[in-house]
């Protein structure tokens, strides 16, 4: 075959340009290999506002060396996935969720606090066998290979839980859940309408707090009848992982099925450079209460299951809380920054006493999180058992539930719903 | 072939783009051997004499913390020996970097406070000190005058 020289010039072109793809696709596959995805919320989104999930099962792992089959919604394109993707919408427009069902049982999909929803184009109600009996909340899915669409208009800013409508107190307990962020239209960096509750879009965190009983799920797995009577949940879990796993980055490879971390990492408020807070998004998809309690810095509560928080003439009733009590089901919206109130300067402002023994510095015998110095950014002297200090003098905050039954794996201190909020000089740190 | 055919202007666009061809495919083969390395190298080497002593089987060592801090996770074996290890809390294992000059050995809170049982995984939470260890890096775990060396950091 001859080519003429302007298609020759096209294919060597053409060539060139593939040869070039694959070159660097290759070099980028292994650079993402080592600066693998760090922290923050993880959205799906795009500009029709439209989602294929599948629900479907897989395993999941936890710190003391449990696997359990696990039952949660995906990204049709991705696959399994625990808790269910994070679906990020603008308030106001048009939300389509197609559901296509993989496991050996209808299952549904009901999104609490919005309204006008419809399955399959009409409104979404529940329905009841012939005996009356309800069989689901909503439209559901049939069993292997049914699918369903629900239809809403995003309905007021916030965090939402969305979960399954059918049979739910098995389905939720086997990983049926995920969150929906609604943000305000044309403020994608306000938690809500109101300008006070704008937030650092680098800084956003969803926490989904769940509880795993793993006999349901043994039973589940091996076809058996549930026995509820005896419900005890032993994990306890911050986005489908547990302390330490709640420390790892985002997409960890040893955790294929539990993508997101659940790690706050932020430097101290500075009006000049850094005025904005982080935002975190607590939803609670488990049967009690979770008083989740960070360490060293109020929050304030800016939002509750997509209200914002606010008097009838608009004025702001929003609150600073150290325990952030979340209740089933419910969803509450805090704004969280470090501020450096006193100014404490080892040279200029020293701490006027002697610095008691406190939880943050010694827990466990000799252990601690800090760098052997009081003060963001600096490090003291080197005890004469360890060869150096901490990265950058940046502390961690413990945070945890307060019902520190939660905060275990299968009943050993600590782990469970945990993690821990980094906290960066002003300046930041070198070594990231 | 003849010199002219060697110095034939049109032959140079097309020798480019072979090259380029041969780089490319070469950084293929060299991505994927690389791939094979690293997978390969995820398996945790085992030391008979360190899980007779210390009743453990050392499992993974990962950074995590946005890179300030290193999880260390290890397999029961024996679980009076187990926590013997577990307990004694002034000296803990040394993660040494085989890569650079760094290591770590201090633990940060969290340790396990419970009684272990042979099967579970327990951990420790190091900081990692100047960022002494990084993914996809080899470390050597030393305790007790012991050492396991080539452990692959995740």
């Amino acid at each position: 075959m001859r080519l003429t020289t302007a298609r020759r010039s096209r294919a060597i072109g053409a060539v060139a340009v593939a040869a070039l793809a694959i070159g660097a696709g290759a070099l980028a596959t292994r650079q993402g290999a080592v600066a693998a995805t760090s922290e923050g919320l993880l959205c799906e989104a795009n500009a029709q506002q439209t989602f294929s999930l599948t629900a479907g099962k897989g395993f999941v792992s936890t710190p003391d060396g449990n696997t359990i089959l696990t039952w949660s919604y995906g990204m049709s394109t991705r696959g399994f996935q625990l808790p269910g993707p994070t679906l990020c919408v603008e308030s106001g427009k048009d939300v389509t969720v197609i559901l296509h069902n993989d496991l050996p049982e209808a299952t549904s999909i009901i999104f609490p606090g919005q309204t006008g929803v419809k399955a399959d184009g009409n409104p979404a109600q529940p329905e009841f066998d012939t005996g009356g009996s309800l069989t689901s909340l909503v439209h559901p899915a049939a069993a292997a290979g049914g699918s369903v669409t629900y239809t809403f208009t995003a309905g007021k800013p916030g965090t939402y839980l969305y979960s399954s409508g059918t049979d739910v107190r098995k389905q939720q307990q086997m990983g049926l859940y995920g969150a929906l962020v609604v943000r305000p239209a044309g403020h994608a960096g306000q938690v809500n309408d109101r300008a006070d509750s704008a937030f650092n879009p680098s800084h956003e965190y969803v926490f989904l707090l769940s509880e795993v009983d793993p006999e349901v799920h043994l039973a589940v797995e091996r076809g058996e009848p549930v026995d509820w009577a005896a419900y005890n949940a032993r994990y306890f879990m911050i986005n489908g992982r547990s302390m330490p796993d709640t420390l790892a980055p985002n997409h960890a490879s040893w955790l294929p099925n539990q993508p997101y971390g659940a790690l706050v990492h932020i430097r101290p408020y500075d009006a000049a450079t850094n005025p904005l807070p982080a935002v975190i998004r607590y939803v609670n998809a488990g049967t009690v209460n979770y008083p989740f309690h960070p360490h060293g810095s109020d929050e304030r509560v800016v939002n509750k299951d997509g209200r914002a928080l606010q008097g009838t003439s608009g004025q702001d009733v929003g609150y600073l809380k150290y325990d952030i009590d979340v209740k089933p089901g419910q969803t509450v919206d805090a704004l969280m920054d470090w501020r450096d109130v006193e100014h404490w300067d080892p040279v200029t402002n020293p701490v006027p006493t002697q610095l008691p023994v406190i939880t943050d510095q010694l827990l466990v015998g000799p252990d601690t999180w800090f760098s052997e110095s009081p003060y963001l950014g600096k490090k003291g002297e080197l005890p004469s058992n360890i060869t150096s200090l901490n990265e950058c003098g940046e502390y961690y905050h413990v945070a945890h539930s307060h019902a520190l039954q939660q905060a275990t794996n299968y009943g050993a201190a600590f782990g469970g719903m945990m993690t821990v909020f980094r906290i960066d000089p002003p300046s930041g740190c070198p070594a990231n | 072939m003849s010199i002219n055919q060697h110095l034939n202007p049109r032959a140079w666009p097309v020798r480019i783009v072979l090259g380029v061809v041969v780089v490319a495919l070469l950084a293929l083969g060299a991505h994927t051997v690389w791939s094979d390395r690293s997978d390969a190298a995820r398996a945790v080497p085992q030391s008979t004499a360190m899980e007779s002593a210390l009743g453990i089987r050392f499992s993974r060592v990962a950074v995590v913390g946005d890179g300030g801090l290193v999880t260390l996770f290890y397999v029961v074996l024996d679980a009076e020996k187990a926590n013997t290890f577990q307990s004694d809390l002034k000296h803990p294992p040394v993660l040494t970097s085989e890569a650079r000059d760094g290591s770590t050995r201090r633990v940060s809170i969290m340790r396990p406070g419970h009684g272990l049982r042979p099967g579970s995984t327990a951990y420790l939470v190091y900081e990692n000190t100047a960022g002494a260890l990084r993914p996809n890096e080899l470390v050597t775990i030393s305790y007790g005058g012991m050492t396991l060396q080539h452990v692959p950091v995740l």
